[in-house]
């Protein structure tokens, strides 16, 4: 292996570099989906935010699982509640 | 007093249909109108604005809407509109609308808005041609924001809601990274409203956000991000002035 293909795999390896792509693929991906946290923590992973269907999330454990295969993931991912509000708020 | 209901960011796609429609059906029990603050679909194309269409269509209470950047993905906002107009909701951009409350007029002006940032930390009209038109284009929603809020004062309504996507205030941004503020509201907006006088401004775009905020002239802001309110919409009562106020007057009056 030569010098600059030991950078390239480095970088292919790069958890940052591959939670960007995970973003992105997020971003321009069926999920359209932006709002979605994504940072190291420790060794792991972690992965928080509200998806709008319980098919979006399982659309998002199908990108996250793919593009960081190997890596530890801690998620924290709520499906976005529907239900009518119980109580107003009064603007003073 | 006024019952306003509001609710962005529901991000309908062709797996959406029917997730909001019961929620939305108790609306004329606790709601006079019902506000859209954007991103009502996921990549703006016109079948997943007929979710949303059939999602609110021949409610018995007025719905008014701004889009949002995912309402404009697919480069077909005007589509997105017409779908949503032709199941009878008031889609805004620089303009106004009026609604009628028990003899009350109820004011809305709506714009997406756009990005830039807040005061101190904000781009400016400078450098490259993307970057000026980055920022003429949010001064631009600004403008026709104010000049929409200036006109419903005109028209004598004595309640007045701004209605944004992106938000005119980095208080109801707190739980977002500080980095990325800049693209998910304009200080340039808050300055529109605090100029011409609200009752409320109402946006969306801030998942990780948080509800309530305020403008530094004293106009209560509510971020209703689906994912931030964590329900179906929420209600807001509003005891607005009876009697119109002139723009200038109206800054920072009401709280």
């Amino acid at each position: 292996m030569n010098a600059h293909a030991g950078n390239a795999e480095r970088a292919e390896n790069n958890v940052e570099y591959r939670i960007a792509h995970l973003q992105e693929r997020l971003a321009a991906g069926e999920l359209g989906e932006l709002g979605m946290r994504v940072e190291p923590r420790g060794s792991a992973v972690a992965v928080m935010g509200t998806v709008p269907t319980a098919h979006c999330r399982e659309e998002l454990l199908r990108a996250v699982d793919e593009e960081l295969a190997g890596l530890a993931v801690h998620y924290d991912i709520v499906v976005a509640e529907a239900a009518a509000p119980d109580h107003p708020e009064e603007v003073a | 007093m006024i019952r306003v209901a509001a609710v962005g960011d529901i991000h309908m796609g062709l797996d959406s249909q029917g997730l909001l429609r019961p929620a939305f059906d108790t609306l004329p029990d606790c709601a006079d109108l019902l506000l859209l603050a954007g991103d009502l679909t996921r990549h703006g194309t016109p079948e997943e604005a007929r979710v949303v269409a059939e999602e609110v269509a021949g409610l018995p209470v007025p719905v008014v809407a701004v889009l949002g950047n995912h309402d404009h993905h697919d480069e077909k906002p005007e589509e997105v509109a017409a779908v949503l107009s032709a199941a009878g909701v008031r889609v805004l951009e620089g303009q106004g609308m009026v609604v009628e409350v028990d003899g009350a007029r109820v004011g809305v002006a709506g714009t997406k808005g756009f990005g830039g940032g807040f005061v101190g930390r904000s781009g400016s009209e400078f450098g490259e041609p993307l970057m000026k038109e980055f920022i003429r284009y949010t001064r631009r929603c600004a403008d026709g924001l104010r000049t929409a809020l200036d006109e419903l004062a005109g028209q004598g309504c004595g309640t007045r809601v701004a209605l944004t996507h992106f938000s005119p205030v980095p208080d109801t941004l707190a739980g977002e990274p500080p980095e990325i503020y800049p693209f998910l509201g304009s200080y340039l907006l808050a300055e529109a409203i605090d100029t011409a006088g609200a009752d409320l401004a109402v946006h969306g775009h801030a998942h990780a956000g948080t509800e309530h905020g305020m403008t530094s002239g004293g106009v209560p802001v509510r971020n209703v991000a689906q994912p931030v309110i964590r329900r179906a919409f929420s209600v807001y009562h509003l005891h607005g002035h009876e009697e119109p106020t002139t723009a200038s007057a109206s800054a920072g009056a009401f709280g």
